[in-house]
């Protein structure tokens, strides 16, 4: 599948066709955003995006506060659909299926397209029950079975070592980062196509925040990953390909190594060496 | 905006004025111990009221007066259990109609009401509580009692009036007034409260919380029962705690409708006596120094009693619940 990114921040749609063919990112692509715009009641909050999450890879997306990246994360899931007043336009594209259409079945949605948000949020119930919470929401399965999943969740975080003798313990008991772990546990437990992550390090320990960054590289073999960030370094350590976006638009996506060294935007630039933002 | 710089300095140079807040703080931390220490004096007063008053009435009939049903001015023979089992079964009754249609309303507003709506209803709802007992007297006794006693009780009689067991609770003559009455009536004057309580309770919740149980594909119901109810269970158990004790010390609504008959019974249409309800009918015919006075008093000292049992009970759930949860 050709990768086209239509730049609308320049005025004007360019096919990238000639610099695709030289990207590092070369898989099939799971969620396309086209034409997206949306609206915080009247206020225009993101301007005409169109994006592409290839399939088992991590798009970071950077910007200062208010351009817009969160806001983006939140319609991915369509998490905006519980507050009245925000609205969707165009098209994002997932499994062949329009999912701002209002026949989508969001409940299965957001089990395909799972999220980690900026500061832990373990429910309070066990460190099991918060696993096993998302899998009994969607399937039925046997108690043995639910063990096994969730030792798989916490071993694949590795949280299993940290709590395997404590299961039963609250949650709310852990650590920051440890909680931050398991509620990305409790999101690949539900086994979901996609995971949005938005700022998850931000409220983190720079160790923390290394482990979080290790555990994205192995599970970006399986899910594909989209993370919002406004640490540029760990844009450029976890991240393949790079979306800046600012004042609600997307102004350039590329590859990581790319956005880094030589972006194409003289606002990514200036972004990236720090003049603003 | 510029900042007058030169302005400020003058003024800074008054410092000294600094020195009332110097003096001023130990005269605060009194007038703040002693507004603390008041609360417990208060309530120690109370007590020790209520407990002297009654005292004469313990005295006389023993531990008795607790158990006994009698409550007879002519023989002066008083007991405590008809008015205390009045005042517990219409408060739990009352609870078991109000705490659902509580929960239902709050979770309605918070989670699934279009905002104008909760806006408008969440105000109503604050406004309801606010109405004045004595106006749910007035209305219970004026449509709540001959509905009960032309529609609801002849109905309650023709469906369980013949199912062994269930005949007990709907015997009786359809006065109108009684258990059933008072508890419909303490039940729409306590969900308000509850309602209020548990809307606030549920909005205070991070959202990001909330968001993390959709984000997991559940449904608001589930979000509800699995992620906001545990997280709000103190809050929840708070307002229900303050609804039962509005309801049993309820006099003026109670008083209208409950019937005044010192008579345990199952029937749930009885007519019947609560604690406070039997204090606002008796006290003016009670005089100093008598015995049916320290009666009174009595039951009004049990009625506290009963009442810190409750809350202490609701804490120690909690407390064993957060145990539970390993908090």
């Amino acid at each position: 599948m050709s990768i086209e990114v239509p730049v609308k921040a320049t005025g004007m749609t360019q096919p990238l066709d000639s610099t695709a063919a030289s990207r590092d990112v070369q898989s099939p692509v799971a969620m396309q955003v086209r034409g997206l715009n949306f609206y915080y009641g009247t206020s225009h909050a993101l301007h005409d995006i169109s994006l592409d999450f290839p399939e088992r890879s991590v798009t970071g997306m950077i910007g200062p506060s208010g351009c817009g990246k969160s806001t983006l994360l939140r319609v991915l899931n369509r998490m905006y659909d519980l507050y009245p007043g925000q609205r969707a336009t165009g098209e994002v594209i997932f499994d062949k299926q329009n999912i701002l259409n209002s026949g989508v079945d969001l409940n299965v949605l957001r089990s395909r397209i799972g999220m980690v948000f900026q500061k832990p949020t373990p429910f309070p119930m066990s460190i099991y029950d918060n696993i096993a919470f998302g899998i009994r929401l969607h399937e039925r399965v046997s108690r043995s079975e639910m063990d096994g999943r969730v030792e798989d969740a916490l071993r694949r975080v590795a949280l299993w070592s940290e709590v395997q003798d404590r299961l039963s313990a609250s949650a709310t008991a852990l650590s920051g980062g440890q909680q931050q772990r398991l509620c990305i546990a409790r999101t690949i437990a539900v086994r979901p196509e996609v995971i949005l992550l938005d700022e998850p390090t931000s409220a983190l320990d720079p160790v923390s925040t290394a482990r979080i960054e290790e555990l994205l590289d192995e599970l970006k073999t399986e899910f594909t990953i989209a993370i919002v960030t406004h640490n540029m370094q760990q844009a450029a350590r976890c991240a393949d390909q790079v979306a800046f976006f600012y004042m609600g638009r997307l102004i350039e996506v590329d590859s990581t190594a790319r956005m880094f060294t030589t972006p194409r935007e003289q606002q990514t630039q200036d972004y990236i060496t720090g003049r603003f933002g | 905006m510029e900042i007058p710089a030169r302005q400020s300095l003058p003024a800074m140079k008054q410092a000294p004025s600094h020195q009332g807040g110097q003096k001023g703080d130990p005269a605060f931390r009194l007038l703040a111990t002693a507004t603390g220490v008041g609360v417990l004096v208060v309530l120690g007063a109370i007590i020790a009221v209520m407990v002297t008053g009654g005292w004469k009435a313990f005295a006389t009939f023993g531990p008795g007066f607790l158990v006994s049903a009698v409550w007879n001015p002519v023989t002066q023979h008083f007991g405590a259990a008809a008015p205390v089992f009045g005042t517990v079964i219409s408060s739990a009754l009352a609870l078991l109609v109000a705490v659902p249609l509580a929960f239902g309303t709050a979770f309605w507003l918070t989670a699934l009401a279009p905002p104008a709506a909760a806006s408008v209803i969440g105000m109503a709802v604050q406004l309801l509580a606010a109405v004045p007992s004595i106006i749910f007297g007035m209305w219970g006794f004026f449509v709540v009692v001959p509905v009960v006693a032309h529609y609801v009780q002849p109905a309650a009689r023709q469906l369980f009036g013949h199912v062994p067991g269930l005949s007990a609770l709907v015997a009786g003559a359809p006065f109108g007034t009684g258990l059933f009455t008072a508890a419909l009536i303490l039940a729409v004057m306590i969900t308000p409260s509850i309602t209020a309580v548990m809307r606030d309770v549920f909005l205070s919740m991070p959202a990001v919380l909330r968001e993390s149980g959709y984000g997991l594909g559940a449904t608001r119901w589930e979000v509800m029962r699995h992620v906001v109810l545990p997280w709000s269970r103190q809050g929840v158990v708070g307002g229900i705690v303050l609804g039962m004790g509005r309801a049993m010390g309820e006099t003026m609504a109670v008083t209208f409708v409950i019937g005044d008959s010192n008579h345990i019974g199952w029937s749930l249409f009885a007519p019947a006596n609560t604690i406070a309800s039997l204090i606002a009918l008796e006290f003016p015919e009670s005089p100093a120094g008598s015995l049916k006075l320290a009666s009174l008093m009595a039951l009004g000292a049990i009625l506290m009693a009963i009442s810190f049992v409750t809350l202490w009970f609701s804490r120690w759930l909690l407390a064993r619940g957060e145990q539970a949860a390993g908090r």
